[in-house]
């Protein structure tokens, strides 16, 4: 048990608790992936298991995403619980036959008698120079499929509660980890991303979003990253004297409409950062939701702050200024009043 | 003032380390027995624990190289 509040991890940590913790409790849980069990995955997410658990429950698999994924799928029809991850969530192409034709429509296509236990892990996110197809983020192709539920943490504390509510849910959840949170020194790590994790069980429910700053006057909607745009953002509001009031998705699908019609109810103004192609985005599901509620009266039209709708260049100097940040969240809000 | 070094069991003799994130921030208490950095070496991390209690001050920032022995913080 901890119950100092200084047992820092990092969210990579944080999410190798949580498999372990799992692996220990539920001898049906299994981990496959590229470079997951030697190395103890490419972004951090597997540390220790092979040692602990053996090759049998850990297993690398060759660059076959389209063999392993699908032998995920057919592992949790018939009873264990796979997670198993995509390192690049850009590559879901190869393997997306088997995620949402497969996974996602089991337990509807079954009438509830199978159901698809499996978790996808996948990393998200740019910002390190690494071209067009290892740096998307691609939230809203995966929110978009009825049957799978998304799930993507801000912080440690959440990495590891999220997790372990991915595992334990009976259906597909696709877990996104993004790269700029992760906490291995070679992607840089927003500093706010590394908290407190409770060592014993816990769960951060699907579906939930959370208030992580309160005030009146705008709500700034984020997850991942974003979150952490948001509060740099509503630090600078605030010396303006702007409320700014940051709501951290952390599910986006289901996406929690309740939490967020209640925080635009009180502030009456919206902005959603979404480090995704601008078009068809969460983002604009967000603004949407709020639009369409016949009671609720906005001061100002919503806003968003995205990546364009083009493919992500590999030149630093030409991929920095297209990200969202937090500069470009205060010039979204300032033009709301 | 303690310092709070890269100690022999997790920095190879004569070769290179590298912090690759600080877990607490510079100005922050810190209590003896927290893990305050993660440490690469070679291609396994390693934990860096706090020796004493206090106000840690980072003298070498993630992403830096390290050797055995080099003082990387302080603890007032």
């Amino acid at each position: 048990m901890s119950a100092s509040p200084r047992r820092r991890l990092t969210i990579a940590k944080a999410m190798s608790e949580a498999l372990a913790h799992e692996m220990a409790r539920d001898p049906r849980v299994l981990v496959m992936g590229e470079d997951i069990a030697r190395l103890g995955g490419v972004f951090g997410t597997t540390q220790g298991l092979l040692a602990r658990f053996g090759p049998e429950r850990v297993r690398d698999t060759p660059i076959s995403e389209t063999a392993f994924i699908g032998a995920a799928v057919g592992l949790a029809a018939a009873g264990m619980k796979p997670v198993v991850e995509l390192m690049f969530v850009d590559f879901f192409g190869v393997c997306m036959d088997s995620i949402y034709n497969l996974a996602a429509k089991q337990s509807y296509f079954s009438g509830g008698h199978v159901t698809c236990p499996l978790v996808l892990m996948t990393s998200v996110g740019g910002g390190y120079g690494d071209g067009g197809q290892h740096s998307q983020c691609l939230y809203a192709t995966f929110a978009h499929l009825p049957g799978m539920k998304v799930v993507i943490p801000s912080s440690s504390h959440d990495a590891k509660g999220l997790l372990l509510a991915a595992i334990r849910d009976p259906n597909p959840v696709v877990f996104m980890y993004h790269k700029a949170l992760q906490g291995m020194g070679w992607l840089g790590t927003i500093p706010r991303s590394i908290t407190h994790v409770p060592e014993e069980d816990f769960v951060v429910p699907i579906g939930k979003a959370a208030v992580v700053r309160e005030g009146d006057d705008v709500t700034l909607v984020g997850w991942g990253v974003g979150v952490h745009h948001a509060l740099d953002s509503a630090e600078m509001l605030a010396a303006e004297g702007i409320g700014a009031e940051v709501l951290d998705l952390r599910t986006l699908a289901p996406l929690d409409r309740e939490s967020i019609l209640r925080s635009v109810r009180k502030t009456g103004r919206l902005v959603v950062i979404d480090d995704d192609y601008r078009s068809c985005g969460v983002a604009a599901e967000v603004i949407a939701s709020v639009c369409e509620t016949r009671d609720l009266v906005l001061h100002a039209a919503p806003s968003r702050v995205t990546f364009p709708d083009v493919p992500i260049p590999f030149a630093p100097e030409m991929e920095r200024p297209l990200l969202p940040d937090a500069g470009k969240v205060v010039s979204a809000t300032r033009a709301q009043f | 003032m303690t310092d709070v070094e890269i100690p022999a069991e997790i920095v190879d003799e004569g070769a290179e380390g590298a912090i690759s994130v600080w877990l607490f921030r510079d100005g922050e208490t810190v209590v003896a027995g927290d893990v305050l950095a993660e440490v690469m070496n070679e291609k396994a991390a390693a934990e860096l624990v706090a020796p004493a209690s206090g106000r840690l001050t980072i003298l070498v920032q993630a992403e830096s190289p390290v050797r055995r022995g080099q003082v990387v913080a302080r603890i007032d």
